[in-house]
């Protein structure tokens, strides 16, 4: 059976029809047509989906799309402010090396967000630890790690009004 | 080649070509394909090792609402085809059918369906009835090569054979055994480690009013894919078209042609709709490709300064139920014996042989990460026994400059003892703490003689850290095993930009930024000047698939000469408007100038389109190569600590050291030789895809109970790279980089545990369990 729900994705309000059995996962690749968030196991394993919701990052496979009627959601698609206007999660793992097949790369830059978002300035025990629940097995995560400790600056700077160096 | 060339584009961190889409999740992957009408297809595994089947009803299924095909053995052709692609190479068998009348291990295949919603596909497939009589289950290697062993395929050879056995000889062993003073003789077992590729799976087939197929597929190697599809469904090539864009990784695995690729197409044919199928994750543990598992007895003789004399070895390996690559496997790991530590006198025997067990196919290190685990660790133990040291033995028996390599050419460089000695610098080799390990070697201290006071645990502590090496090598390209051929085409645009096409998948190592760099170096143009295609069977040129190290070697240097064709044409257009020799002209940043004249010259876009937008002559250039090999080499060293109270092993450091000749983007570079190392360290201490030896059952389908190393168990890594010993076959130099980091972690770990705990183990995983019961017979000893 069906509900109409209607969720802010990305800061738009979107009206979706879904299975009350269907995961928020499968609504936003689905329904939404936001394929950027990725399956790598659909039971909360792998991370590949994090999305953030109402402020804190989950698997999507493991919300059920009817619970967020009425909540916020952000994926990866709603990372950069505007278009041409990259995060500076984004720039970092593009220019350090981040990301290799790209597949877990969706879910690690939202829980980065999610991780700088609650702590501007993580050690590196800090960053393995806010990232620990995302498979990657390309990169071995040192370049993730070098990535979201660089944007971690980066941003700290911005909110300084200093902007990037 | 000049020593001092300048590069420009070469040997620099550009931004990757696919890295923008890669971040901002708009990156196309086979699974995010939708199509108007799509059907969702699902396949139904059997729960059964070995049996017949006797009746597979339908009815149910077919009755369901939603569901629009049904597919069994019978609706199927019955073509024997080959699970690995590569069908004219000596690397693989032909053993499969698409679906059979038998099933050889728990988790094939037997039906298939589509239905306009997965839930309604997946509902169908629990409709489906299959009754079949069980047969007698080979399990393990023991069981199927036991006298009376149930035959799984019946090719005609005895004990399960895949193929038959193989002998890779030279010199005298038993000379050789004679000549020694110290012989050393052991099992090593090695483990199923999954390739676990974080995208499972996926296509989409599509057919055309014209009756030709299209396939999205991930897959490393497309072109390989449209031949076979095409031979097994009876199709003209030209009827067939592959496409892959991006691809969530594959680590060789996704080289083969799995069961769901031709069941998507043939269901799509049967219900003129698209189809989608996309593996869970427990069907890529079950209907994947693992590595190898196996055992290799390995015998050696020394003399007293650590000359080896001789070296014999029986390499036994399992395939798994059917031969995907076992055949390449086994001939690559085992003809790796012949070389890494050099001796004159080897002789080597491999086999690989059917189980009624998930697949084993290609993965990232193809064989050679078993036998050089089995090697290393012994020369380690030579070591001991010799009273030296183990990083001075291997850099004493390291093969150099002119040794003949497993392909049978000679070595070019001192690759591997440029790694040892450059690791045992990087970490203070000579002067690093003592383990705990009662290894001879360390009765000769460092510096004063003793053991050092700070090495040794702390008297409330139960914890013990040691240091180990491990070495490898790895050839770029498959040869001898494979005649392969790199082919690139470029277009030169009319605005001066270039567009390179390929057939090399993106897997996702930054492979087609190498090229771009490539051509952007060659022809003198901006990296950002450079774009690429890849990914269509219909447009790009032929490509026998990403993998055995080559695409930036081989697909490289054809890239190089492609670019060079277009700038020898460039030049002479150039010429005519310069009125000058094209001989005295350069190109750089996209400007053709004359040679010692600053400031004389003529933009590339002026020379293609002196009419701004109408490209005065269509400049194109192509390149062929065939690669023989080339080898790129490493030493990882390592430390340990093991925690001797509960067995836990962790690995605090790695500093791997590779020589892959001219590195032409060093981030993405590392990024292989970290990615590898991490999968090592999961093959060495967690990852073991177990099957119940009973059943044959799959007991750890999963990411939490099949465990990788993640953020948190990942050590720090400080990557060291050296060009010291570029091959003329690769582009300025370059050679591969992506199997052989897998390949010396693990020896490394292993003998790190050694140098810690004085407990050796000759097998992967080490489990905390094996460690525990390994300190409590050492304490009995």
């Amino acid at each position: 059976m069906k509900r109409n729900i209607t969720t802010t994705i990305n800061g738009e309000a979107r009206e979706l029809a879904v299975e009350t059995f269907h995961s928020l996962l499968d609504a936003l690749r689905n329904a939404a047509g936001l394929t950027g968030t990725k399956k790598g196991c659909d039971v909360g394993d792998c991370g590949a989906c994090t999305v953030i919701l109402d402020g804190a990052p989950v698997c999507a496979c493991l919300v059920l799309a009817a619970e967020t009627d009425g909540c916020n959601v952000t994926t990866i698609e709603g990372l950069q402010s505007a278009p041409g206007s990259l995060h500076p999660l984004q720039e970092s793992f593009m220019m350090l090396g981040g990301a290799q097949c790209g597949f877990c790369t969706p879910g690690i830059l939202m829980m980065a967000k999610a991780l700088l978002d609650e702590n501007p300035n993580p050690t590196d025990d800090e960053i393995r630890f806010g990232i620990a629940g995302n498979i990657c097995r390309c990169t071995g995560y040192t370049k993730i790690i070098d990535a979201i400790r660089d944007a971690a600056v980066q941003l700290r700077q911005e909110a300084k009004g200093g902007g990037k160096s | 080649m000049s020593e001092r060339q300048k590069f420009n584009v070469i040997g620099k961190s550009v931004k990757r070509s696919d890295m923008l889409e890669k971040v901002t999740g708009a990156a196309r992957y086979a699974g995010d394909l939708t199509l108007p009408g799509m059907l969702h297809g699902k396949l139904k595994r059997c729960e059964i090792a070995h049996a017949n089947i006797k009746r597979i009803d339908t009815s149910k299924a077919l009755a369901l609402a939603g569901v629009k095909a049904v597919l069994t053995h019978k609706d199927v052709p019955h073509v024997l085809h080959y699970g690995s692609p590569h069908p004219r190479s000596a690397s693989v068998t032909k053993d499969q059918y698409i679906l059979d009348t038998k099933v050889r291990y728990w988790g094939e295949a037997v039906a298939a369906v589509a239905a306009t919603t997965e839930d309604i596909a997946d509902e169908a497939i629990r409709l489906i009835e299959v009754e079949y009589e069980a047969l007698p289950a080979a399990i393990t290697l023991d069981d199927a090569m036991a006298a009376g062993a149930p035959v799984i395929h019946d090719n005609g050879l005895e004990g399960n054979r895949v193929v038959p056995d193989m002998l890779f000889k030279r010199g005298d062993v038993e000379k050789g055994f004679a000549e020694a003073d110290i012989i050393i003789e052991g099992n090593y077992a090695v483990g199923r480690p999954q390739p676990a590729y974080m995208e499972p799976n996926v296509c989409v087939a599509q057919w055309d009013g014209s009756d030709k197929l299209t396939l999205w597929t991930s897959t490393q190697s497309a072109f390989m894919v449209r031949g076979t599809l095409a031979e097994v469904l009876g199709l003209p090539l030209g009827k067939v078209r592959v496409l892959c864009d991006h691809m969530g990784g594959g680590f060789g695995a996704k080289q083969d042609l799995f069961q769901h690729e031709f069941l998507c197409a043939l269901l799509s044919r049967q219900t003129r709709r698209p189809v989608r199928m996309e593996y869970s994750r427990k069907e890529c543990f079950l209907g994947g490709r693992s590595r190898h598992p196996g055992t290799i007895w390995l015998k050696q003789g020394f003399k007293r300064d650590g000359t080896i004399t001789a070296r014999a070895a029986k390499v036994v390996f399992d395939s798994g139920a059917y031969g995907s690559h076992a055949p390449g496997v086994t001939a690559v790991g085992a003809s790796a014996l012949t070389s890494l530590f050099r001796c004159e006198n080897v002789h080597l025997e491999g086999k690989c042989v059917y189980t009624n067990t998930p697949i084993a196919g290609a993965f990232r290190g193809y064989g050679v990460v078993q036998t050089y685990y089995a090697l290393d660790i012994q020369i380690d133990e030579a070591a001991e026994k010799l009273g030296m040291d183990p990083a001075e033995l291997k850099l004493k028996t390291a093969v150099r400059e002119g040794d003949i390599a497993p392909s049978g050419h000679a070595i070019v460089g001192h690759g591997l003892e440029d790694c040892i000695r450059e690791g045992m610098k990087a970490v203070g080799w000579k002067e690093r703490p003592v383990g705990c390990g009662s290894a001879a070697y360390r009765t000769v201290s460092p510096a004063d003689g003793a053991v050092r006071a700070d090495a040794l645990p702390h008297p409330t502590s139960k914890k013990v850290r040691g240091w180990g090496i491990g070495c490898e090598m790895h050839g770029s390209s498959a040869y001898p095993g494979i005649k392969e051929q790199g082919n690139a085409l470029v277009n030169l645009n009319e605005d001066g930009s270039a567009t390179l096409l390929t057939g090399a998948a993106g897997l996702g190592t930054g492979a087609h930024t190498a090229l771009c760099q490539i051509v952007a170096e060659e022809l003198g143009l901006e990296f950002e000047a450079v774009s690429v295609v890849h990914g269509d069977t219909d447009i790009v040129p032929w490509d026998i698939g990403a993998f055995a190290s080559h695409t930036t070697y081989m697909v490289g240097t054809a890239a190089k000469m492609a670019a060079a064709e277009i700038k020898q044409k460039l030049l002479a257009r150039a010429a005519d408007q310069l009125e000058v020799s094209a001989g005295d002209l350069e190109v750089e940043g996209g400007f053709i100038g004359v040679r010692g004249v600053p400031g004389r010259g003529i933009s590339v876009r002026d020379c293609v389109a002196p009419k701004l937008g109408i490209p005065a002559a269509h400049l194109f250039g192509s390149g062929t190569y065939m690669p023989t090999k080339s080898y790129s080499f490493g030493a990882h060293f390592v430390e340990v600590e093991v925690d001797t109270g509960t067995g836990q092993i962790d690995v605090l450091q790695v500093v791997p050291v590779h020589e892959i000749g001219k590195v032409i983007h060093p981030i993405a570079a590392a990024g292989q030789i970290e990615g590898g190392i991490q999968q090592g360290i999961g093959h060495t201490l967690t990852e073991n895809h177990e099957i119940d030896p009973k059943t044959g059952r799959s007991l750890n389908a999963n990411f939490v109970d099949y465990k990788m190393p993640l953020s948190m168990d990942m050590p720090d890594i400080k990557t060291i790279i050296l060009e010291t010993a570029p091959d003329p076959g690769g582009p300025w130099g370059a050679k591969g980089v992506g199997e052989d980091p897998i390949i010396a972690i693990g020896p490394a770990i292993a003998n790190a545990i050694y140098d810690a705990t004085g407990v050796r183990f000759r097998h992967y995983p080490i489990t905390p369990e094996q460690v525990l019961e390994g300190l409590a017979r050492r304490r009995h000893v």
